[in-house]
């Protein structure tokens, strides 16, 4: 195997791992950002992460039902372009705070001045 | 939490017509004596549940992941089992071959069974918060 395949592979075999987990933190952040529809959340998590996210709308239905069962997503109805009214899922206070707890312990460290320098990308 | 999801429902409807199958298939089977097919006719309809059960209950934990679903598959097999084979009896359309006896004896060590499955659910339910297994509700 060469160099540049086990490179491919291993980064490949790493974001498998890492991309795990982290679909809930972009729901929540398309959801921070505005009420939105699946649709909507779906687009925001594709085009903000750079295409590296991807998730399919059922698999944003399935963890919007958990999310709302435990009481952190909720939903109003409104008014589509056409047809029948959509569901516009928000972050609750509940949903709110989880986030910020998240946020302060697992994603400000990487705000670090010195983990910030070690993050930038050597060529 | 829900007390019966829209799939259990279903596979309970579906075991109901299952199991009274069996039984009207095994009492016949029986009276004319056809022992052999008797025990085609079982393996048949336990192949059915299973798979009833296999794939009903996959729908049911990809549609919400209750940490109790399992379990309660479990509950819904037994009782339908029991309950369509006591009514059958009841209206007395057992074979002569057939004693209630069977049914209750199924139903004491199934029972046990189910309560030994029952106290590891309790032992799971720990691990979970309204309802979900920690480990699948940011999955």
């Amino acid at each position: 195997m060469s160099d540049a395949t086990l490179l491919t592979e291993l980064l490949s075999a790493w974001e498998e791992t890492y991309k795990k987990g982290q679909l809930t933190l972009w729901i929540f952040m398309a959801l921070k950002e505005e009420k939105k529809y699946v649709e909507e959340i779906k687009t925001f998590v594709e085009e903000q992460s750079g295409q590296s996210m991807s998730c399919e709308e059922q698999s944003l239905y399935r963890n919007l039902r958990k999310f709302q069962h435990l009481g952190v997503v909720d939903f109003e109805a409104g008014k589509g372009n056409k047809g029948p009214e959509r569901k516009y899922y928000f972050l609750t206070i509940l949903g709110q705070q989880l986030l910020n707890k998240f946020i302060q312990r697992n994603i400000s460290l990487f705000f670090n001045p010195k983990i910030k320098n070690l993050l930038t990308t050597e060529e | 939490m829900k007390t019966i999801t829209k799939n259990q429902l279903t596979f309970a409807t579906l075991i109901s017509i299952l199991t009274l199958a069996f039984r009207f298939g095994l009492s016949n089977l029986l009276d004319q004596r056809d022992f052999l097919l008797v025990w085609v006719l079982a393996a048949v309809y336990a192949i059915l549940m299973f798979i009833s059960g296999y794939f009903i209950g996959k729908k049911d934990h990809e549609s919400f992941p209750y940490a109790d679903s399992g379990f309660k598959f479990h509950l819904i097999t037994f009782v339908v089992f029991v309950s369509v084979s006591e009514i059958w009896y009841l209206l007395e359309y057992n074979s002569v071959y057939e004693y209630i006896k069977t049914v209750h004896l199924t139903a004491i060590f199934w029972g046990i069974g189910l309560l030994v499955h029952y106290i590891f659910f309790r032992r799971t339910r720990r691990n979970a918060i309204k309802g979900i297994d920690r480990s699948e509700i940011f999955d």
